[in-house]
């Protein structure tokens, strides 16, 4: 029987220090920031539509999209780059900026590295509505278990939504069909944090959520809604290596608990 | 901290009474102002968007159904038919930076014109040193700014108990005093955790950094409170709703048609998350 008196609380439970006027604040950080490959970028960018991958499975996509061109990448000045490689890879700790256009119309962005919740809103302030301006965004994330309330199953692939005010408002036909994400259960971190930031500034967000974390029919099932979003976009290579992805050491999970700062 | 006003609403200056929970044991005052919402019919207006707040995002928190109403952190309702702005907080404030917290949203209370604050908290059962006195069923506590020792007439003729452990003279309580107050020439020095005692333990809770911050902005605040234990706080947060109805200074016929309206069942709906 597990001890009730030193066991985690729930997560709708608090902790010493959320409760304590006096716990100690952290150390300041330099703040996040953007380069871009143009050394004089028109800013901000204003694409049409800004697809944002945090989960395993759409960062595996994104990484295998064929004609798509680095044109920048996110630093967050905490984290060391070492042992990244000077081609994009998936093992890299990098959020790295794409353009599947010539007139960055559409904007691909994959975060691979792990985003605590403290960094969240400056992270994503700069993605959305700062050095970037979206007309439309999606994001990619998978459901976290401990903010859920119900049973996940391994076996089974699940993928809802929840969108802003003025995605709701836009026509059916061009709004993601799949059913919301229940009630009583939440997302935190840093997809909150942008879809938060889409209904703040009134744009067009939409935060699909999609279970197992790491799974090739999440694979496949993602691949087949963002080849509707984006009719033109050339996901015929991402099943190439899918058996191998699925068995794959080392790839994004609750990636900001294994980061540097929590050690 | 910035209020954004949602699309086709307006702001009703009418509704000079803020109502919102601090982040407290069992999340009562949280469910105390879900069910004040729910019972009102309060009408999102806006969002606060402070940079303090940890992100989370949900489904509608009020409906059986989830209808794809978006919530975030800190959402601000207006119950125009009873004269309340209703905050409402779903996530904490990240580590330590409760203090500038509550000055960002003392800030948005004096800037927006209301005149009375009303903080929702419960205390930790365990932590009380004396007796409850139960003999008139579960007690409300309070604390206010209307007299120097915390002391207000009308609470006292509600029947409210006085937070007794409330002592302006205490070096917590007098530091908080001092990091809101920018006419404080008094420089008190941060208590660290380890110097922190048991009589420590009132001035190091959310609702007292958010009643410091009322206090210093020039507002009346009204804190009320009640002792429980983690576990099913849909009672306590009910006892609380009912108390901060009647404590508001302006109690129109509909309010006591409410204070009297059997409780609502929100089993299903209550969903403070955090």
């Amino acid at each position: 029987m597990e001890d009730v008196l030193t066991e985690n609380p729930p997560p709708s439970r608090f902790i010493q220090d959320d409760l304590n006027n006096f716990a100690s604040p952290p150390e300041p950080l330099p703040s996040p920031f953007i380069v871009l490959s143009n050394p004089k970028p028109d800013l901000p960018l204003k694409p049409s539509l800004l697809l944002i991958s945090l989960s395993s499975p759409s960062l595996y996509i994104f990484h295998s999209l064929p004609s798509k061109t680095l044109i920048g990448t996110l630093i967050l000045p905490e984290l060391p780059v070492s042992g990244n490689t000077i081609e994009p890879s998936l093992q890299d700790k990098s959020c790295n900026i794409y353009s599947l256009s010539n007139d960055n119309s559409i904007l691909l962005v994959s975060v691979q590295l792990p985003v605590s919740p403290e960094r969240s809103n400056l992270v994503s302030r700069l993605l959305v509505g700062q050095d970037i301006v979206p007309e439309r965004v999606i994001i990619l994330d998978s459901i976290q278990s401990r903010n859920f309330r119900g049973r996940l199953s391994p076996d089974e692939t699940l993928a809802a939504k929840l969108e802003t005010s003025s995605e709701k408002k836009a026509a059916a036909t061009s709004r993601l069909n799949l059913d919301y994400f229940p009630s009583g259960s939440v997302i935190d971190g840093l997809s909150a944090s942008l879809l938060s930031r889409c209904q703040l500034k009134n744009i067009r967000g939409t935060l699909v959520v999609s279970w197992p974390e790491f799974d090739p029919s999440v694979v496949r099932f993602l691949g087949a809604l963002l080849k509707n979003i984006v009719p033109g976009l050339d996901v015929a290579s991402v099943g190439k290596d899918l058996e191998m992805y699925s068995s794959r050491a080392g790839l994004k999970k609750d990636a900001w608990v294994e980061s540097d700062l929590y050690t | 901290m910035e209020f954004v006003v949602e699309e086709g609403k307006r702001v009703d200056e009418e509704c000079s009474t803020l109502i919102l929970p601090a982040l407290s044991i069992g999340n009562v005052g949280q469910l105390a102002v879900d069910l004040l919402v729910s019972s009102t019919g309060a009408d999102r207006v806006g969002y606060l968007d402070d940079p303090y707040l940890l992100p989370c995002v949900g489904n509608d928190a009020y409906g059986p159904l989830p209808c794809g109403e978006i919530s975030l952190p800190l959402e601000v309702y207006e119950s125009p038919s009873t004269a309340t702005t209703l905050a409402q907080q779903r996530s904490p404030v990240a580590k330590g930076m409760m203090i500038k917290f509550a000055e960002n949203i003392a800030d948005f209370a004096a800037s927006s014109g209301k005149k009375h604050v009303i903080v929702l908290s419960s205390l930790d059962f365990q932590r009380l040193h004396h007796n409850l006195d139960m003999s008139r069923g579960p007690q409300v506590y309070y604390l206010s700014n209307a007299e120097a020792n915390g002391r207000d007439e009308h609470c006292e003729r509600l029947g409210f108990g006085r937070l007794n452990e409330y002592d302006s003279e205490g070096r917590c309580w007098k530091y908080l005093c001092s990091v809101f107050d920018e006419n404080c020439k008094e420089e008190l020095t941060f208590p660290s955790e380890d110097e922190l005692e048991d009589i420590d333990y009132y001035p190091s809770l959310p609702f007292a950094a958010l009643f410091s911050a009322f206090k210093a902005r020039g507002l009346k605040v009204t804190c009320l409170l009640c002792y429980c234990s983690e576990g099913d706080n849909i009672p306590d947060a009910f006892l609380l709703t009912r108390r901060s109805r009647s404590c508001r200074l302006h109690v129109g016929s509909c309010v006591w048609r409410l204070l009297f309206h059997p409780p609502i069942d929100v089993s299903n709906r209550v969903s403070s998350m955090k």
